[in-house]
């Protein structure tokens, strides 16, 4: 047993490491007195000082939480609801239609997109229309993490709770979603970030003059990766860690790991 | 513990709404979200990456009043792109030469008022009357590049290769030297027209059999090369990780700059290769779409000005096509004839032009060879 | 639509819990019904267009002066498409490029998300956590950030060359190369494996182990009859959402690739971002999805017999 469990502690440590090994470079070298930044010159604060008073790139990130944060709490609920769907009913059409924005390319996607809000629908392009573009693909990725939990379930739970005369809300909110939880929350953590990283489809949904990280990022980058990048790119990674840990503390079950048996 | 399940639930739903309500809050509040304020008074500019100073801009907004917002391009096709899908809203665009003919033939630019602008004076008048805007009833140059070959020139020295021909990429002879220590660009129609201007002809020539030719000549070269790189080459090219690479001549500026300014042990040249190469030359146009017309234009006025123009030249060290400007630019920009090529050097640069949908495709289909094979 | 077929009356289950499908399948289904297939129908029918002179599409009816520019609808995208080896190549290579990805995805995934699954519950919430974390920052900085790894003056490329030297090899370099995106391919999508492994791992019953342990089962055999069966789904779903993601994927090898790493998704793109032909990136992409789902349809139906088995 704990020879098996130093075995995989160690291949634990080597992905974790595989991880984080970037990461690293990416902070260290946020905090480089090198505009190139391509070796280690000194230690400096000031590309966050210089960060703080960059309007347009603050905006940029809190376009990007809010696009973020919408799309991935609006592709859970309709991909766990989907996910349900197909797993319970049996569905032909559903499965298709939301496991297919996961093989589109993206640049397909995102022109078929512009051409749909355009032309068809006649609306303003702006943040709204990223939202909805970030979701479809998202829904995808959370209904087949929802469908894989419920596939090769106890079945008979759902039948127990019936037969005890529940209704079939106490039993998704009672039994259904604290089993599927795990998934939920996997589901909502992959949406958030494929929507915060997403480029190509926010490039062409997105609104005239309205910052968005990404595609504010990629026009920073173009002679090098500065360490102002590298600055906000860990302040996003911080700002991420403190909302989830926010999240943990106002409801600690909130987190995957807690299903019930 | 089934009602507890229901108010993590509801939990849950609450602040994730609440957090959404503060974001979008802060949103409303911020004066400089051009969505909700100020969009009677802000200036679209759909522009390059890095392609207008931060100063230029501040200047500009003190000046008129108002705001400039800007999205922004890596690639004209992008631009494109977004437009032709009908994307609109944009005041200025600043395309290149062969994307202004483009636009223009899509119907889709609205014709200056050069009443409007007094400045347009200061424009050298070798860059005015292009093919694809005789007249400039569309168009005012902003500012160009050429694409053309840095390299390390400590290395090549050692190596004794030359620094100013096509060959350099093209043949292995050379190459074999520098096996792995070179990039070219990841474009279809740059990397063609070097191999067309090494081969005796125009960048333009669509002549299938010499497109076949040019392809032969790049598949014979490419196992020497490292990658095909746009942008990437700038940084390793500075480290001294590459030693030869085509670029544009902004981004090599960028690269001999930094390599200079941390103090290497080499130095990055750049020059015309004496085949002849590609000028691109960038300019400002105004989108039908676009609903500040009497602002595009004391925009465009305002970036005429000598004093303004210059900005961007020291900022990314493009060419500059302003007469007025050039005293405000750093002598050794100006005295660069990669950077500001004289009379002779400009006899050998040509402009691309548009390619109809069937060479397009054929176009695509020789690079997808290219990358392949 | 199809969705209303009635579920099969002899399954009592499916029946009862299904009166209220549309309340739960409705609201995806109208959603992607408007935001998805509506427009997956206009590139549908781009497909079969002819690309517009300077970019766009060309007219479906002729123009109104009379130029000889073309219009109307075309097969000729899908005849240029399958008269021409090279984009099978092309085909086969993403294809094969997206199976080793997610191999290795899955080799170093399972490790990390059993120990997580059987961990104790306090640690589980942090370990995803650092799981998903590196991926709130920015993918291309996550790439340039290997672009310095790979590099060739890297402690990385010193090491494998000083080993491959002491063999007798000669001096490789890691950057720009195939090796390069895969390792892009696995770092960006190795999330999309851990998380479905661990939310189907999770759920196990650690009394089954138990209970072949005492049966004289040895370790390997408890992961191969009773672990790895149950966690087949999980399997699948982390495989899917690494295979299909990497097809459609350019990012990784314009920037960590050499000069012979093209896949699809670098061609689609090409031809919306370079070509300006819409039809043919339309017509690659629908190829692209048809083949995808051809795969998820022969994966369910190999899947099948597995999921009988637990249930």
């Amino acid at each position: 047993m704990s020879r098996n469990n130093i075995a995989l502690w160690a291949m634990a440590g080597l992905v974790y490491s595989f991880l984080y090994i970037p990461l690293i470079i990416v902070v260290v070298y946020s905090f480089n007195d090198s505009k190139l930044n391509a070796e280690w010159v000194g230690f400096t604060f000031s590309w966050y000082r210089t960060l703080f008073h960059n309007e347009e790139m603050l905006t940029a990130a809190r376009n990007s939480l809010f696009i973020a944060i919408s799309a991935s709490f609006l592709a859970t609920t309709l991909g766990t609801m989907a996910g349900l769907a197909i797993h319970r009913c049996k569905l032909k059409v559903l499965p298709m239609l939301a496991f297919t924005p996961v093989a589109m390319p993206e640049i397909l996607l995102g022109v078929s997109l512009l051409l749909f809000f355009l032309q068809v629908l006649n609306m303003t392009l702006g943040l709204f229309s990223i939202i909805i573009a970030h979701t479809i693909f998202c829904i995808g990725f959370v209904t087949i993490i929802v469908r894989a939990r419920l596939q090769g379930m106890d079945e008979s739970i759902f039948e127990a709770a019936r037969d005890l005369g529940a209704t079939p809300w106490q039993t998704f909110h009672q039994i259904t979603l604290p089993l599927i939880k795990p998934a939920v929350i996997a589901g909502a953590l992959m949406s958030f970030t494929l929507s915060i990283d997403d480029f190509v489809i926010t490039f062409f949904t997105k609104g005239v003059g309205e910052p968005i990280l990404p595609i504010q990022i990629y026009t920073m980058i173009k002679v090098a990766v500065t360490p102002e990048v590298n600055a906000i790119s860990t302040l996003l990674m911080l700002l991420t860690l403190i909302l989830i840990i926010i999240a943990n503390k106002f409801d600690t079950r909130m987190l995957p790991g807690d299903s019930e048996k | 513990m089934n009602t507890r399940h229901f108010y993590v639930f509801a939990r849950t739903v609450i602040s994730i709404s609440l957090i959404l309500f503060v974001l979008s809050c802060n949103r409303q509040q911020n004066h400089d979200s051009p969505v909700f304020q100020q969009k009677r008074n802000t200036l679209f500019l759909f522009n390059w990456n890095n392609y207008i100073a931060p100063e230029t801009i501040k200047r500009f907004e003190a000046f008129c009043n108002c705001r400039i917002a800007q999205d922004y391009y890596s690639d004209n096709e992008e631009m494109l792109a977004k437009l032709a899908a009908g994307a609109t809203g944009y005041d200025v665009i600043v395309p290149t030469g062969n994307a202004v003919d483009t636009l223009i033939r899509q119907n889709v630019l609205k014709p200056l008022d050069q009443s409007l602008l007094p400045n347009f004076k200061n424009i050298n008048p070798i860059y005015l009357n292009t093919e694809f805007d005789p007249a400039n009833k569309y168009s005012v140059p902003y500012a160009f590049t050429i694409t053309l070959l840095g390299s390390n020139y400590e290395k090549l020295q050692a190596l004794g290769l030359p620094t100013d021909t096509w060959a350099l990429i093209f043949e292995p002879e050379y190459l074999e030297k520098i096996k792995g220590r070179v990039t070219v660009l990841d474009s279809q129609r740059e990397l063609m027209a070097a191999a067309l201007r090494y081969l005796g002809h125009s960048i333009n020539d669509n002549n299938e059999e010499n497109w076949q030719q040019a392809k032969n000549l790049i598949i014979r070269a490419k196992p020497y090369w490292a990658a095909f790189s746009n942008t990437s080459y700038i940084r390793e090219l500075a480290v001294g990780n590459l030693w030869v690479a085509h670029g544009y001549s902004n981004d090599l500026y960028q690269a001999a700059l930094d390599a200079k300014n941390t103090g290497r042990n080499f130095t990055i040249v750049y020059s015309i290769p004496q085949e002849g190469a590609v000028l691109a030359l960038d300019s400002m146009v105004l989108h039908r779409s676009g609903s500040h017309p009497d602002l595009a234009h004391q925009f465009i006025n305002f970036m005429l000005e000598g004093k303004n123009s210059a900005e961007l030249t020291n900022l990314i060290g493009s060419g500059n096509p302003n007469i007025e400007a050039l005293q405000f630019i750093q002598p050794e920009l100006t005295q660069n004839n990669a950077v500001f090529p004289d009379k002779a050097s400009l006899d050998h640069l040509e402009m691309l032009h548009e390619l109809d949908h069937k060479q397009r495709r054929l176009l695509s289909r020789l690079w997808t060879e290219v990358k392949l094979r | 639509m199809e969705v209303n077929k009635l579920p099969d009356s002899t399954s009592n289950f499916t029946k009862a819990n299904c009166f209220n499908k549309w309340l739960i399948g409705g609201p995806p289904f109208l959603f992607l019904l408007i935001f998805f297939a509506a427009p997956s129908l206009i590139m549908f029918f781009t497909s079969f267009r002819f690309p517009g002179e300077f970019g766009g599409l060309a007219p479906i009816s002729p123009a109104m002066d009379g130029s000889s520019a073309e219009y109307g609808l075309t097969l000729e995208t899908y005849e240029f498409l399958f008269s021409d080896i090279l984009y099978a190549e092309i085909f086969l290579k993403t294809f094969a490029i997206a199976a080793v990805t997610t191999l290795i995805c899955l080799i170093m995934a399972y490790p990390l998300a059993l120990l997580i699954a059987r961990s104790q519950k306090r640690f589980r919430n942090l370990m995803i956590m650092l799981v998903i974390l590196p991926f709130a920052s920015n993918f291309l900085i996550r790439i340039y950030a290997w672009m310095i790894i790979l590099g060739p003056e890297s402690v990385l490329s010193h090491f494998v060359n000083a080993i491959l030297g002491v063999f007798g090899f000669a001096p490789v370099t890691l950057l720009f190369s195939t090796f390069a995106v895969l390792i892009g391919m696995v770092y960006v999508h190795l999330p999309f494996m851990i998380l479905p492994l661990y939310t189907n791992l999770e759920k196990h019953d650690p009394v089954l182990l138990d209970a072949a342990q005492d049966l004289g089962a040895n370790r390997w055999q408890r992961f191969w009859l009773i672990t790895w069966p149950q966690s087949l789904p999980g399997v699948f779903a982390g495989a899917a959402l690494v295979f299909i993601p990497v097809l459609g994927m350019f990012a990784v090898p314009d920037i960590l690739g050499g000069t012979g790493d093209i896949l699809i998704g670098n061609l689609i793109k090409d031809q919306f971002l370079g070509t300006r032909d819409w039809p043919f990136g339309s017509t690659l992409s629908i190829i692209l999805t048809l083949l995808v789902l051809l795969i998820a349809w022969l994966a369910t139906w190999l899947a099948r017999p597995s999921v009988r088995q637990n249930s």
